[in-house]
């Protein structure tokens, strides 16, 4: 294409953002954020930026199916299969959350075959801050 | 009011303590010990026959409202494991010792069961873990029990705190063992069929998961004899 003259307020030099480069990533983190209606499990490296993510709305459950473990475990299964292609080893987890999601995540991670460093859990925890919404009357 | 009238009728039947069903007796000495279980009683549904011969009174809260407790137990029991301090150190021992970070097992309250009465409360936890974990962290569980319960009775409205127990629950393991077979299987397949191909084109060529999948099979083979 000719060069043309840069306009300012149109996006000609568009960022192509990360390129699908096969990055080889040996040792990653994956988050898994379990709430009690869904999973959401994001890998990413060992900084923090994502490589892939998947979580039970994406793998075709819908409604009250997405809160189970079994749609956790494949979600899980889901997004590490894109990592264990580009050679991840090893692997850190932080869990966020309660919900069924934290232990049939793990589980699947386990059987893998990806190498469970630790597991850390790092479910946000105020030092008194926000006033949490009211109680629920059941 | 209704529940007074009831509670009237349930003392001046002199019939109805003979009869020993669970439920009917549990009503009648607690009411005669004390005033009503509103609770029980207001909300309930109560089958009175009209034979004097046999007067079965069950008195259940409506099954809508025991699903909806069920959850809201469920929801205040895992954020008691998640924030409070004395559970996680009964679940967790090294957490005492400021290893909370890094976590040797997982806990996690999978389902809550609750009778139809509201009295009796069951907690199914699943232990991430090696033997060890487990045991520790059931163990501190059920020696929190009357700990927990307490601090259930400050956190939800109920008219009666109801009694906890807590259960090992193995179906999340059993699930994720039989999810490793069929993987497996599916795998084995798959490498038949590669393999098949492979013979008529007349190439070598390398089993694509081997290298993942041999350490898998050591331990799976013990876990066949143990699925049921």
């Amino acid at each position: 294409m000719a060069k043309a003259i840069p306009r300012t307020g149109s996006r000609r030099n568009v960022r192509i953002g990360s390129r699908k480069s096969a990055r080889r990533i040996p040792k990653g983190v994956i988050h898994v954020q379990a709430s009690f209606n869904n999973t959401i499990v994001t890998v990413t490296d060992v900084r923090g930026r994502v490589v892939s993510w998947s979580s039970a709305g994406t793998c075709g459950f819908k409604g009250t199916r997405r809160g189970t473990p079994f749609a956790a475990q494949t979600a899980a299964s889901n997004a590490i299969r894109t990592v264990v292609d580009q050679g991840m080893q090893r692997a850190e987890v932080m869990i966020k959350g309660p919900g069924l999601g934290r232990d049939a995540a793990l589980r699947a991670i386990r059987r893998s075959g990806i190498l469970l460093t630790f597991v850390r859990d790092v479910t946000p925890m105020p030092h008194n801050g926000c006033r949490p919404p009211k109680k629920r009357r059941v | 009011m209704p529940h007074l009238l009831i509670h009237r009728s349930t003392i001046t039947l002199p019939c109805f303590i003979a009869h020993s069903t669970p439920s009917c007796s549990r009503l009648a000495s607690v009411g005669l010990r004390r005033p009503a279980q509103n609770r029980l009683i207001s909300t309930a549904t109560c089958v009175g026959d009209g034979n004097a011969a046999n007067r079965t009174i069950i008195c259940m809260a409506n099954p809508r409202r025991v699903k909806m407790v069920a959850k809201q137990i469920r929801r205040e029991l895992s954020d008691m494991l998640l924030t409070d301090k004395v559970l996680q150190y009964a679940v967790l021992p090294e957490a005492a010792l400021g290893a909370d970070r890094y976590l040797s097992s997982l806990t996690t309250i999978s389902d809550v069961e609750v009778s139809a009465d509201l009295q009796v409360v069951k907690v199914y936890v699943s232990v991430f873990g090696d033997e060890r974990g487990k045991e520790v962290a059931l163990a501190g569980l059920k020696s929190k029990a009357k700990y927990v319960r307490s601090e259930l009775g400050k956190r939800m409205k109920l008219r009666l705190t109801p009694e906890i127990r807590f259960l090992e629950d193995e179906s999340l393991e059993r699930g994720s063992r039989v999810i490793a077979i069929l993987d497996r299987i599916k795998d084995e397949n798959e490498r038949k069929v590669t393999k098949d191909q492979v013979y008529d084109s007349g190439e070598f060529a390398d089993g694509s998961n081997d290298n993942v999948e041999w350490e898998g099979d050591d331990l799976d083979d013990e876990g066949i004899i143990y699925v049921k």
